[in-house]
């Protein structure tokens, strides 16, 4: 990613932000039941949902008829959140940004609240897993990692413990049949400054937090955990062509209270597709490397019930649940 | 590359003066309020910067960082409760200062200290980043280990007189700092389901709770009066006396740009440790905890100074090393600005206008110190009766913020009882509260350790930075511990004589 | 008994229920050798430690010294009622705050405070109080943004 160009981009998305009300009148947005519809996200201002939607309610006024607000209910890694929108009226006025924080903290601390109360919309985007090292390190390719792991003790990193990141190293190990230590951090920065030094072979994070350093040549991809490869970088591998067979979705959507109007969860399925098309989001969630992945609504709580058994499965096997 | 003209222009020609002042009036006036931290400050900012010139929105993030770490001080001076985590250590010896009729002089000096901290901090900033980058980087889980033992080594001089209770304080202080989602397997601990206690105790809470509350309550019903201040003039600190002080802002600049550089506890740890170096370099180390001017001037210089250099590890690699810099973080990327070496390359109008904000920023809270603080000093020199009720209300509406959540306002109600009961059993809070602040790193960095090592504990001494730390902390213990037992045999003989 | 004694205890008594609580910590495979129990277990023990050694000084020292009375000096003037009485104040704020909203309840929370603590009973009290509350009111819920809780009873009005 060239910095300019974000430079350019990040212009381009405020120039749009000024133009919007002029914009609107031109775009048809659908009629809405609400005037004004809040998202609720459980990170803090400038953390990853927040940011992701901030940028989208830019560009979704031009799709559906209502002003968005966002609205940080951090706290309880997602608990307060979801208990914030479990009890909002299920009029479509108010959704929840969710990510797979919100099904393992159901999981993990069994709030009051927890996913299986919220009614899962559309899914937005999927965010690129990805295992890095670094270019000065030994490692050229995913199979050498797992070499080094077989002769000696490899020394894994996952940004957070009992996450998304975690499993996957989990699930490498297995399909690799090595054991290497993973040890976990407390958010991708630090684990990034460990795998930068030496300490760690690998890091498995996401894309997001490594633009830096990918934009200076200090770090290399060695593998996605995506289905396919990432647009954006076609010469890294998946996993799964690298001979192991893994592969995750961390998924990006939103949920509401249970019992939202068919008429209104129309609306998004449609506002949503168009959206993703818009040529000045696209520019902008493609700078962030994040991959459209439509899930309509009709399909959507499949693909969240399916997430949280193969996760609390996944969990039980470990004993980190009961 | 920057010229002359560019800096001129930067500082006349566009608003970026009153950008930079008024992101210090704002962090001044977050920062002085309990429970609003740096970083909630920050991001409080954050949506209104969004249609901003990116170079402006930054520089203000970045001059909301430096009001909120001075900011804090004020509250800590005037009413025993630190407003963000690194004024705790501020509290010792500026609340005693105003105890004794000198709040104005303690907000001299701590304001005339935060400058030279922040000063020092930028100037490091401009010249220093790359070397200073790559010592972040050498930073590795032994590291981080030795760091926090070094943090905890200063509980061995702050416990007051009796190291039992000091450790007994400290052990409790680790206690609650293990509530919430455990650092490595991720399980959670001590929550027993309740959702506010995943995230852990907040410092902040214990902080209030031990200080402030505690405070409140034994003032309650006192019939000692307090010693009010008979000015509300602040004294700013004479030139002798600037020098005088020399040695502890030294100490707290040079901790100051350490702990900047290091993932971790956002400025307390340098506060406190240069609180306790200036003690022991002090030729009056007798007069800290009873009013000491460089017990005030060594946390302040070291706190100021965190907030200019922990903007190296973000700057150079995009590594947010508080709560902090991540919501500036968050700011460079809402403006599509990704941090990290091409930074200061191509958008070097950004990092100039940080440079030249933050600098506005500093000379400017001289000025912007003189006119608010004796306002500050006036409020808190109203009738006692009004006054506690006004400190009471503004307390637990601060604590609301953190996470707008009346549980918080019960934990910190129930550690105000808790720090009474300790100061009539004669506990020091201090070792609790370091316990908290560092329980989180010692532990995750220790078992990182572990599992990097396999379980080997030589993993400690294979680590160069580890190995130093570690021994530092190993001299203070026993430097604190012979000097501990020989006062106590002093006062015994004193007693045997009398 | 001395207070060191009765601190000794206290602290037995929280380093055996922080043990006792430590046993319904999940055991996972993902931890690591030393395991979410460990600290946990090892800080109960140095606690127990440091309890134990208190108790047992204080014993001693009231042994040796029976007759000479300790001058004791808790550091505080206030009685130990008094200042629960305070702290009481504040929980009662706590517990009205859903109902009442923030409003009401910081200007009952400064005018019950400043009775507490002797403040005539004058309408000085109510204008502290309501403008206090008002004060906060625009700069926690209007300048700062924060979400203080509107109230239960006066929701239907907004």
């Amino acid at each position: 990613m060239n910095l300019m160009k974000s430079i350019g981009m990040a212009a381009l998305g405020i120039a749009t932000a000024a133009i919007l009300s002029g914009a609107s009148a031109m775009a048809d947005p659908l009629p809405y039941p609400n005037k004004v519809v809040t998202l609720v996200t459980h990170s803090s201002p400038g953390g990853g949902s927040d940011v992701f939607l901030r940028e989208m309610t830019k560009h979704l006024g031009k799709y559906i008829g209502a002003t968005f607000i966002v609205e940080n209910a951090q706290g309880g890694s997602g608990a307060k959140a979801m208990a914030r929108v479990a009890t909002a009226p299920a009029d479509g006025s108010v959704f929840y940004a969710t990510t797979p924080t919100y099904i393992y903290t159901s999981l993990m601390s069994k709030p009051q609240n927890t996913y299986k109360d919220l009614d899962p919309l559309v899914n937005i985007f999927a965010d690129s897993e990805v295992i890095y090292t670094r270019t000065d390190g030994p490692f050229k390719s995913l199979k050498d990692v797992i070499e080094h792991a077989k002769k000696e003790r490899g020394r894994w990193g996952a940004a957070n413990p009992a996450s998304l990141e975690r499993q996957a190293a989990e699930q490498l190990k297995r399909a690799a049949g090595v054991t290497p230590a993973i040890v976990t951090h407390e958010g991708g920065g630090d684990m990034m400054l460990n795998v930068l030094n030496g300490t760690l072979d690998i890091g498995i994070g996401e894309i997001q937090e490594l633009r830096s350093q990918l934009d200076a040549g200090t770090i290399t991809l060695l593998a996605t955990f995506n289905p396919e490869r990432i647009v954006e970088k076609p010469d890294v591998p998946t996993v799964k062509e690298s001979g192991f067979d893994v592969s995750l979705v961390k998924f990006r959507g939103l949920a509401g209270p249970k019992g939202i109007p068919e008429t209104t969860t129309a609306i998004w399925d449609e506002a949503i597709k168009k959206l993703l098309e818009d040529p000045d989001y696209k520019k902008a969630y493609t700078a962030e490397v994040l991959v459209p992945q439509f899930i309509p609504h009709k399909d959507y709580p499949a693909f969240i019930d399916n997430f949280g058994s193969t996760t609390e499965a996944f969990l039980k096997s470990t004993g980190a649940i009961k | 590359m920057t010229t002359f003209q560019d800096i001129i222009h930067l500082l006349t020609g566009t608003p970026l003066f009153f950008v930079a002042i008024g992101g210090l009036t704002w962090g001044i006036l977050g920062g002085a309020l309990p429970g609003i931290s740096a970083s909630i400050t920050m991001a409080l900012v954050l949506p209104f910067t969004y249609t901003m010139d990116p170079a402006q929105a930054i520089a203000l993030l970045a001059c909301v960082y430096i009001g909120a770490e001075y900011g804090g001080s004020i509250p800590a001076i005037l009413i025993r409760t630190p407003g963000t985590n690194s004024s705790a250590a501020t509290v010792i010896d500026g609340y005693e200062m105003n105890r004794q009729g000198r709040a104005g002089e303690a907000l001299g000096i701590s304001l005339m200290s935060g400058v030279v901290g922040s000063l020092f901090g930028l100037a490091m900033l401009i010249l220093l980043t790359e070397p200073l980058s790559w010592l972040a980087l050498a930073f590795t889980p032994p590291s981080y280990f030795g760091l926090g033992i070094l943090g905890l080594s200063v509980i061995a001089s702050m416990s007051g007189g009796s190291l039992i209770k000091g450790l007994a304080s400290a052990t409790i202080g680790l206690m609650i700092a293990t509530v919430g989602t455990d650092p490595i397997s991720g399980v959670t601990r001590f929550t027993f389901d309740i959702p506010d206690l995943l995230g852990g105790i907040e410092p902040v809470l214990v902080m209030v709770g031990l200080f402030a509350l505690t405070e409140l309550m034994s003032q309650s019903g006192s019939t000692t009066v307090l010693q009010l201040n008979e000015t509300i003039r602040i004294k700013l600190p004479s030139w002798s006396m600037m020098k005088r002080l020399k040695r502890s802002q030294t100490i707290g600049c040079i901790l100051g740009l350490f702990e900047g550089l290091t993932p971790g506890g956002g400025g307390s740890i340098a506060a406190f440790m240069s609180y306790n170096e200036a003690k022991r370099w002090s030729k009056t180390p007798e007069t800290f905890g009873k009013g000491s001017e460089e017990g005030v001037a060594a946390p302040e210089a070291a706190n100021n100074t965190v907030a200019s250099t922990a903007l190296i590890p973000l700057l150079s690699f995009g590594i947010p090393s508080s709560n902090s810099t991540a919501v500036l973080l968050g700011g460079l990327l809402m403006h599509g600005l990704i941090p990290g070496p091409r930074l200061f390359e191509q958008s070097a109008q950004v990092i100039d206008s940080i440079y030249v904000g933050s600098f506005i920023a500093i000379v400017a809270q001289i000025g912007v110190g003189m006119i608010i603080l004796p306002a500050c000093i006036w409020l808190v020199n109203r009738p006692r009766a009004y006054r506690a009720g006004f400190i009471f209300a503004l307390i637990l509406s601060g604590i609301f913020t953190l996470n707008n959540s009346l549980f918080d306002l019960g934990i910190a109600l129930a550690l105000g009882l808790v720090g009474y009961l300790m100061r009539i059993a004669g506990f020091p809070v201090l070792p609790m509260i370091l316990g908290v602040v560092l329980g989180h790193m010692v532990e995750s960095s220790y078992r990182r350790s572990l599992v990097l090592s396999g379980g080997d504990h030589i993993i400690f001494l294979q680590d160069p930075i580890a190995v130093f730390l570690l021994s530092i902390a190993l001299i203070f213990v026993v430097f604190s511990l012979t000097r501990e037992f020989r006062d106590a045999r002093k006062t015994k003989i004193e007693e045997a004589h009398s | 008994m001395s207070k060191d004694l009765i601190s000794g205890v206290v602290l037995l008594a929280i380093s055996g229920t922080y043990y006792a609580w430590s046993g319904g910590i999940a055991d996972s495979t993902l931890s690591d050798e030393v395991g979410a129990t460990g600290l946990p277990h090892v800080l109960s023990f140095v606690l127990a430690i440091l309890a134990v050694l208190l108790i047992v000084r204080a014993i001693l020292v009231s042994r040796a010294r029976t007759a000479i009375a300790t001058g004791a000096d808790d550091g505080s003037d206030a009685s130990l009622p008094r200042a629960i009485g305070f702290l009481l104040l504040g929980a009662v704020y706590v517990f009205v705050l859903p109902f009442i909203g923030y409003v009401a309840g910081t200007a009952l929370l400064i005018a019950a405070v400043a009775l507490y603590e002797g403040a005539p009973r004058n309408w000085v009290v109510l204008a502290a109080a309501g403008g206090g509350a008002v004060l906060y009111w625009a700069l926690f819920v209007k300048l700062l943004g924060v979400h203080q809780p509107v109230g239960s009873l006066f929701q239907g009005l907004l």
